[in-house]
């Protein structure tokens, strides 16, 4: 179904250099992700995970390198073109990032507000089909942020993330902050997901239980390199203490069959 | 690029009907798909059979409308035979036909005047029955004060006096100076007429220290001090910051009310005596500039006119203004909820809820002491 250049990376990152606060945070970091793929982005807390996520979806420039999203160089394109290509991706923020001042049916409406007028009705059948696909009740459309829980949160902001029928999705630590039952269903629901709508997903994550459950390939961000990229299985076999001690991290002898839940 | 526009056609085949569609059906194209929607009458009660292999681009908005058009022209969904090539976009059908099953729609909020009356009711008793437990609290907060003296928060008192006083004290000053002026000025051009110039003093002294100086500076207090009280301790709560000061076992009413109250109350007096100063050098500049009456005989005046109980008696309403702003604040501050938007109301609540209490109060003492000795 994806009609144009399928051989081409969603997104590539090319020899990113980012210095903050005085100090180089990272020092040529490049890495592809393919149409389709679900990819972690592991490394120590302070290694610029995050930072680089930013660096990704247009919020922060790199001192030096380039992003290409859907093979544009997003750092180099005018506004105009920059709000189309933000329109292809969705972004889930840790905390979920909804806005206070709307209810959760709102929220999800927004996006759709900005970039894809529709008539009233329409409007509303589309959120409520990214709610239900967000696994949110129903009742929970016309809740205010403040009455949610943390994995209510998420999902709205994932539901919220979703309805501009994006072709990549960003997340943020998406199971921070939630219980190992509810992390592992939030899990399996992205996994399910991004089969079924075709998304490409690069998460950002500390969760082991993510790596192992549900995603493709990982790539480990450490001393501001990239040292590792590639399945979960190869990179937790690689011998760096680094990572060596972040997969024996669980104890208790977490070994490769626990593959593919 | 060029995309297929979406299509949808309704043919007879020797099986039932076929309905054909292809194209793009995605959420770019969705109001042009519900118009092909809305133009197919589809018969229920025979076998469907859906054909889409012709479609070059699917996703969730374009399946959802599909079957929701369908579902609600009697088709059972589950009943349906559904030719389709790519896999992903069967996968795709199958999910969003499963989590569209149980349908319910997002209810709009109406919005009808008696439950809004009666909404509007119930929130008013609420804030009555909150502002009497805050009240409570704030008497046992006073009372444990008073038995251990030595738990006082010196420092965040002279912060709070430093924040409540020192700092207004230049916009309290301007801003009873132009009133001042303001006053003598417009009184003085009634007093003219009649040549009565010298009661321009009378005027102004009354005026200024009975009302317009503890008045103004009571409004300017609510609104500097008052919702940066309510703004301060709105802000710990969404930060948990509140908890933790319980947590420490540590009184929240003891480290942040208590002393921003008494420091309130405090300053007020002062900034306002100050106030009733300088609106009266205001006056007496427009005396002197525009009714020829030189300083020396405006202040002579006053001190025939003006009573000094007169004074006192602007100054003794200001505590109890203060002790209102401050009561009012801090009980909006605690009120907040975790989220940004609730800070920003309860901060204009304090405002208003503040400004209403201070003319009431006013009000009261006027209508009970119209005469002073």
């Amino acid at each position: 179904m994806a009609a144009s250049a399928p051989d081409r990376p969603l997104l590539e990152a090319e020899d990113i250099h980012t210095r903050l606060g005085g100090r180089w945070l990272h020092e040529g970091v490049s890495f592809d992700i393919g149409r389709g793929e679900v990819v972690a982005l592991i490394g120590g807390s302070g290694t610029g995970k995050s930072v680089l996520l930013r660096e990704c979806i247009g919020l922060l420039r790199p001192t030096s390198g380039r992003v290409r999203l859907f093979g544009e160089d997003i750092w180099s394109l005018d506004q105009l073109s920059v709000n189309r290509v933000r329109s292809r991706f969705g972004v889930l923020f840790q905390e979920g990032a909804l806005f206070s001042s709307l209810t959760v049916a709102e929220n999800v409406a927004a996006p759709l507000d900005v970039h894809c007028r529709l008539p009233r009705r329409l409007r509303d059948e589309v959120v409520a089909l990214n709610i239900r696909l967000a696994g949110l009740p129903m009742d929970a459309a016309d809740k205010r942020p403040s009455e949610l829980s943390g994995g209510m949160k998420k999902r709205a902001g994932l539901a919220r993330a979703l309805v501009l029928e994006p072709e990549l999705l960003f997340l943020d630590e998406p199971t921070s902050g939630l219980d190992p039952i509810s992390a592992r269903e939030f899990d399996h629901l992205l996994r399910v997901l991004c089969d079924s709508l075709g998304l490409t997903a690069l998460l950002a994550t500390h969760d082991l239980d993510t790596l192992w459950g549900m995603v493709d390939r990982v790539i480990v961000l450490h001393g501001g390199r990239v040292i590792a990229d590639g399945p979960v299985d190869q990179v937790s076999r690689m011998e760096h203490d680094w990572i060596r001690a972040y997969f024996s991290a669980h104890s208790g002898g977490r070994t490769g069959d626990e593959h593919g839940i | 690029m060029d995309r297929p526009a979406p299509f949808l056609e309704l043919r007879e085949g020797e099986a039932g009907w076929v309905l054909r569609l292809g194209g793009e059906w995605r959420i770019g194209n969705l109001t042009r798909i519900e118009g092909l929607l809305a133009d197919i009458r589809v018969p229920h009660d025979t076998p469907l059979r859906v054909d889409a292999e012709a479609v070059t681009g699917l996703d969730s908005a374009g399946v959802m409308l599909l079957v929701n058009r369908l579902r609600a022209a009697g088709v059972v969904w589950s009943n349906v035979d559904l030719a389709i090539a790519d896999p992903h976009q069967r996968t795709l059908v199958q999910l969003i036909a499963d989590r569209l099953d149980a349908r319910a729609r997002p209810r709009r909020r109406r919005r009808r005047l008696l439950p809004m009356i009666g909404r509007h009711a119930e929130h008013l008793w609420r804030l009555a029955a909150d502002y009497f437990t805050f009240f409570g609290r704030l008497v046992y907060a006073l009372r444990d004060l008073a038995r251990q003296p030595g738990r006082f928060r010196v420092r965040e008192f002279t912060t709070q006096l430093e924040a409540t006083g020192l700092d207004a004290l230049p916009i309290v000053l301007l801003m009873n100076f132009l009133m001042g002026v303001v006053f003598a000025f417009l009184m003085g051009i009634q007093v003219a007429k009649f040549g009565a110039n010298i009661f321009v003093v009378d005027g102004v002294a009354l005026a200024v220290t009975r009302e317009l100086g503890p008045l103004l500076t009571a409004i300017l207090l609510a609104g500097r001090s008052g919702a940066a009280f309510t703004a301060q301790i709105g802000a710990m709560k969404v930060t948990e910051e509140i908890d933790a000061i319980s947590t420490l076992g540590l009184s929240p009413m003891q480290v942040l009310v208590l002393p921003r109250l008494l420091a309130i109350v405090l300053t007020m007096p002062l900034l306002a005596g100050m106030g009733d100063m300088v609106g009266m050098l205001g006056g007496a500049l427009v005396a002197a500039w525009q009714l020829d009456i030189t300083p020396y005989t405006f202040f002579d005046r006053l001190r025939a006119v003006l009573p000094f109980n007169t004074l006192l008696f602007g100054l003794y309403k200001t505590p109890v203004f203060a002790a209102a702003i401050a009561f009012i604040a801090c009980r909006n501050g605690f009120a907040v909820s975790r989220d940004a938007r609730s800070v920003g109301e309860h901060t204009t609540g304090t405002v208003v809820q503040s400004l209403v209490a201070v003319i009431l109060i006013d009000s009261a003492f006027a209508v009970a002491f119209p005469e002073i000795k």
